[in-house]
């Protein structure tokens, strides 16, 4: 593991290669995020993120098969590790605890 | 629907190899999926942002990762260092194996290059001429464009008065200053006795022009009446230094002292004006009554313009349209006289000089561009010699094509191998042109009067080196690289090659055009050549053999009468005259000439001269009727000889004796000449009109030698000219070499043309002697089966001739008319002039032919003679 920081883009990634699992390659994590954060993004900023999460360990990728719909190229799909899986986890632990955290006389 | 090809180029270029599938997939499938979404337009916008992002050092690291792509698989890339390496040897292999096409190459491209490298030279030169002026873009030079007898004309001559004027009553002219023609004119100071050339200038005339002063301000240096402005050699001549030449007198054609007001150095070459001193115009005035009347034209006049208040150079037209009728002012408008001002950028005068029906019309103008396209064109005869050698061989290349293709060369790949084959080539040939330029260059300066140095310092002679070396390269080596690449390889290893007909037929034309171009330049060669000949032989009306000019200077001016008397008395001396210019050089205009029953309205501008008694007689000018200035008539000084133009003009039935007015002369004619040329053959004959002048300040004293004493006629003119007019050295001329002088920019351009005619002819022939060689060598078998079934030599040789022979007869064919046109129109500068004949073109293409029939017939009698055993027995 190379470090266990998660940028926000990577966390996003991330959290699109677990919806998509089993059908996470580049393409589909793009549509994906474009769809739920509604903002265009880079194919070349989405496969970077996959390769840095590829070194953290938190995903892993193999070649899956060709398809007609690609011209007949091959995709590399991408799963998230359990590694991944913790990672996501305790960012999700960490935003629920300081949400906890909030007074609620903030917010009136 | 397809993505942006030049972006999935892009990514082809700078992608991982091992990734590019993936990638290339991803996008695809997200362009498929945004033209349905957001259309063509923002998806394939997004396919070129998504590929630029891709463009990131983590993606394309050459590295593999995965495990799919094992190092022993992988590809050699046409790139790599060994393939180069492979590349660098097999060219090298090529060009020493054939040594003879080697050479034939590197000859041609050099000879080529080092020609185009001296023209471009001489080129950059000319175009610089009169750059250097700080206020260039603001200068100006005043020309004149007269309407008369329907006819326009247009000149530089203008009036004494017309810079001051146009100063004074034309706001946006800042500065203006006149300027006489240079002449050659005696100085003394201390116990030195110099010869110098210059004349005068407006008191503003250092303003406008960046010349450097070492001594005295450019304000001032020609205000001060009796001054005079020297060069830095002026300077050193008579007093050692500038700063000791300031202030200090200095005496003018014996006649006055002036005093030194400033020190200027020395004019750079690239002035098109040059002089070594330079007197105020107030002086001038003063000694010149017609420089102040707006009837008389000679001098040049210059006009800076003021600037914007933002500095940008004033609008020449605007101002040009102002000044158009400003001579009105004073002289009146009437219809069949009309003068307009124009002006002209001072930066174009010495490459636009030329007018034509008062419009500017060329110049030197036209043999820069003239002989940049001979660069051009020998160049590419050149690089044809390349192409056509290459293609003609491909055979033998062919095998290897093949080879490379099989086990996976791209075509790319090949057509960069062969390009830079070109390269290889073309730069060995670059480093001899740089060489033969370095030693050609002071002979090409001796031919051209110049001061040419290879710029060895300027970035952008480099620059330009490089891109010549380039762009040869890629026209040579661009057909055989297209052409070699394309061969089939099934086809070039099964069996041998067969070119196609399209082949042929494109080496064929290659041939056509090289030998098209080198019958251009012959009959441009022989047409200038007939030109000059003309010109320097054509009778012009006066015998200018023997003819002898000296300067009046100095007391020459008060004894010249003396002078004349003795001389006529020296043996060998058949006549003595004089007069105000030299019979070659007749540039003053006068418009006051009226005679009884001319139209009021019609004025006419005549040349005009002033000359002494025996005029007639001393040049052996034809009289069509009347008499010769003489002393047996009296007072001749209200007598008039005009030419047969003037006499047309004037329109006398009977011209003898009839009235004549010039200016305050009321006069009568008396002679009428047979038109004689006093100016160049690119003008007309002018109407002139001559007058006797008893005594005169300045002209050429002309002295008539017997052919067979000439030699005794100087000596005797020397020691009498020692003893009239001790203080001014014995200079002469004579007639023929000035006439020759008038024509020497002309005859540089003609041996020019000369040496590029033969370099074309000879790189051309180079081609040619490959090109037999090959087709000799290609033939071995033909020719030996030929042989033994009884063909003589000579139906051999005929054989291997013919097909070149028609190749250059079509090449005669397509040029001659071209060249008729070009030629044409070269001498349609010339109102005297050659007519184009028919056995130009028959000399040009006889040429064309012996020289390419010597060059085959080397190989083709070669080939013939072999013995046919040994040209069948190998296989």
């Amino acid at each position: 593991m190379k470090g266990t920081y998660l940028g926000e883009f990577e966390e996003v990634v991330l959290l699109a290669v677990a919806i998509r699992s089993g059908d996470a390659y580049g393409a589909t994590v793009v549509t994906e995020i474009e769809q739920q954060m509604n903002r265009s993004v880079n194919l070349g900023a989405v496969h970077s993120a996959l390769n840095r999460l590829g070194e953290k360990g938190l995903v892993t990728s193999e070649l899956g098969g060709m398809t007609a719909e690609r011209g007949g190229r091959r995709k590399r799909l991408y799963s998230v590790t359990a590694a991944g899986r913790r990672a996501l986890q305790e960012i999700r632990q960490v935003r629920n605890q300081m949400w906890e955290s909030i007074p609620t006389t903030v917010w009136t | 629907m397809t993505p942006p090809r030049l972006a999935t180029r892009l990514l082809h270029l700078f992608c991982a190899p091992h990734r590019l599938d993936e990638l290339e997939g991803d996008l695809d499938e997200l362009f498929q999926q945004r033209v349905e979404q957001v259309g063509l337009r923002e998806a394939r916008w997004r396919y070129i942002k998504d590929v630029l992002s891709l463009l990131r050092p983590s993606l394309l690291k050459q590295q593999e990762t995965s495990n799919y792509n094992q190092p022993e698989y992988r590809t050699t890339y046409s790139l790599s260092p060994a393939m180069i390496l492979n590349y660098v040897k097999i060219a090298w292999r090529n060009l020493t194996r054939n040594k003879a096409f080697s050479i034939i190459n590197v000859a041609g491209l050099a000879l080529g290059m080092a020609c185009s490298l001296l023209i471009l030279l001489w080129v950059q030169d000319e175009r610089h001429v009169d750059s250097f002026h700080a206020n260039g873009q603001h200068l100006y030079q005043v020309y004149e464009r007269q309407y008369f007898d329907g006819k326009v004309y247009a000149s530089y001559f203008t009036q004494g008065v017309l810079a001051d004027e146009l100063k004074r009553s034309i706001p946006d002219v800042q500065y203006a200053s006149s300027l006489e023609w240079p002449v050659s004119t005696t100085f003394e100071a201390g116990n030195k006795i110099n010869k110098l050339s210059g004349t005068f200038a407006g008191a503003d005339f250092f303003r406008m022009f960046s010349y450097p002063f070492l001594q005295g301000t450019p304000e001032t240096a020609l205000s001060q009446p009796a001054g005079i402005a020297i060069s830095r050699k002026m300077a050193e001549q008579f007093f050692g230094s500038p700063d000791k030449a300031i202030g200090k007198s200095i005496r003018y054609e014996n006649k006055e002292d002036l005093q030194i007001t400033a020190v200027f150095e020395d004019l750079p070459v690239n002035s098109s004006v040059q002089f070594d001193f330079l007197r105020p115009w107030t002086d001038f005035i003063k000694e010149n009554d017609w420089a102040k009347t707006w009837g008389s034209t000679d001098p040049v006049t210059y006009v800076q313009l003021r600037p914007d208040g933002a500095g940008r150079p004033a609008d020449a037209l605007r101002v040009e349209a102002k000044i158009k009728d400003l001579i009105y002012k004073y002289v009146p408008k009437n219809k069949g006289f009309l003068v307009e001002l124009g002006l002209q950028p001072y930066s174009e005068k010495y490459l636009h000089s030329n007018f034509k029906n008062g419009q500017l019309d060329g110049g030197r103008i036209d043999y820069v561009r003239l002989f940049s396209i001979v660069a051009v064109f020998i160049l590419l005869i050149a690089c044809i010699n390349f192409m056509n050698l290459a293609t003609a061989r491909s055979a033998k290349r062919a095998k290897e094509v093949g080879v490379r293709k099989v086990v996976g060369a791209a075509r790319s790949a090949l057509m960069g191998q062969f390009i830079g084959e070109a390269m290889l080539l073309t730069t060995i040939s670059m480093a001899i042109a740089l060489l033969l330029v370095a030693l050609l260059l002071p002979a090409f300066n001796t031919l051209t009067g110049k001061l040419l140095t290879i710029p060895y310092n300027e970035p952008i002679y480099w620059a330009i080196l490089l891109g010549l070396l380039v762009l040869t390269s890629f026209v040579a080596g661009s057909y055989p690289a297209l052409f070699l690449s394309s061969l089939n390889p099934i086809r070039v290893l099964k069996s041998s090659i067969r070119f196609s007909s399209g082949t042929t037929f494109f080496r064929q034309g290659l041939v056509v055009f090289q030998f098209g171009l080198s019958v251009l330049l012959i009959v441009g060669t022989i047409v200038i050549y007939r030109q000059m000949n003309y010109m320097q032989t054509k009778n012009l009306g006066y015998n200018r053999e023997n003819l002898i000019y000296i300067p009046i200077e100095g007391d020459l001016a008060q004894k010249y009468d003396l002078f004349k008397e003795e001389a006529d008395r020296t043996t060998g001396v058949l006549a003595v005259s004089r007069m105000r210019e030299s019979p070659t050089g007749i540039g003053h205009h006068v418009d006051d000439i009226s005679w009884s029953g001319k139209d009021p309205n019609l004025r006419t501008a005549f040349a005009n001269t002033v000359v002494g008694y025996d005029f007639v007689k001393t040049l052996n000018l034809q009289l069509k009727e009347g008499r010769d200035f003489s002393s047996n008539f009296g007072t001749d000084s209200l007598s008039f000889l005009i030419n047969e133009t003037a006499l047309a003009k004037i329109g006398y039935q009977h011209p003898i004796g009839k009235p004549l007015d010039w200016g305050g002369y009321h006069g009568k004619i008396i002679g009428v000449l047979k038109d004689f040329h006093f100016n160049s053959m690119r003008q007309a004959i002018e109407p002139l009109i001559i007058r006797l002048e008893k005594q005169s300040r300045w002209g050429t004293i002309l002295v008539r030698a017997e052919s067979s004493k000439v030699k005794e006629v100087i000596s005797n003119l020397e020691k009498l000219s020692k003893e009239l007019n001790p203080k001014t050295p014995f200079t002469y001329q004579f007639s023929d070499q000035e006439y020759a002088n008038l024509y020497r920019s002309e005859l540089v351009v003609s041996q020019l043309t000369n040496s590029f005619a033969l370099l074309a002819i000879f790189i051309s022939c180079l081609g040619l002697f490959g090109l037999a060689t090959f087709t000799a060598e290609q033939r071995t078998k033909e020719i030996g089966v030929r042989k033994v079934l009884g063909a003589s030599v000579t139906s051999v040789v005929a054989l291997l001739s013919t097909d070149f022979l028609k190749l250059v007869l079509l090449a005669i064919l397509l040029a001659s008319p071209i060249a008729w046109w070009a030629m044409t129109n070269w001498l349609e500068g010339y109102m005297y002039k050659i007519d184009i004949e028919w056995w130009m073109f028959a000399l040009a293409g006889l040429l064309a032919i012996v020289i390419a029939l010597l060059t085959i017939s080397f190989q083709s009698i070669k080939a013939a003679l072999m013995n046919p055993v040994t040209s069948l027995r190998s296989e």
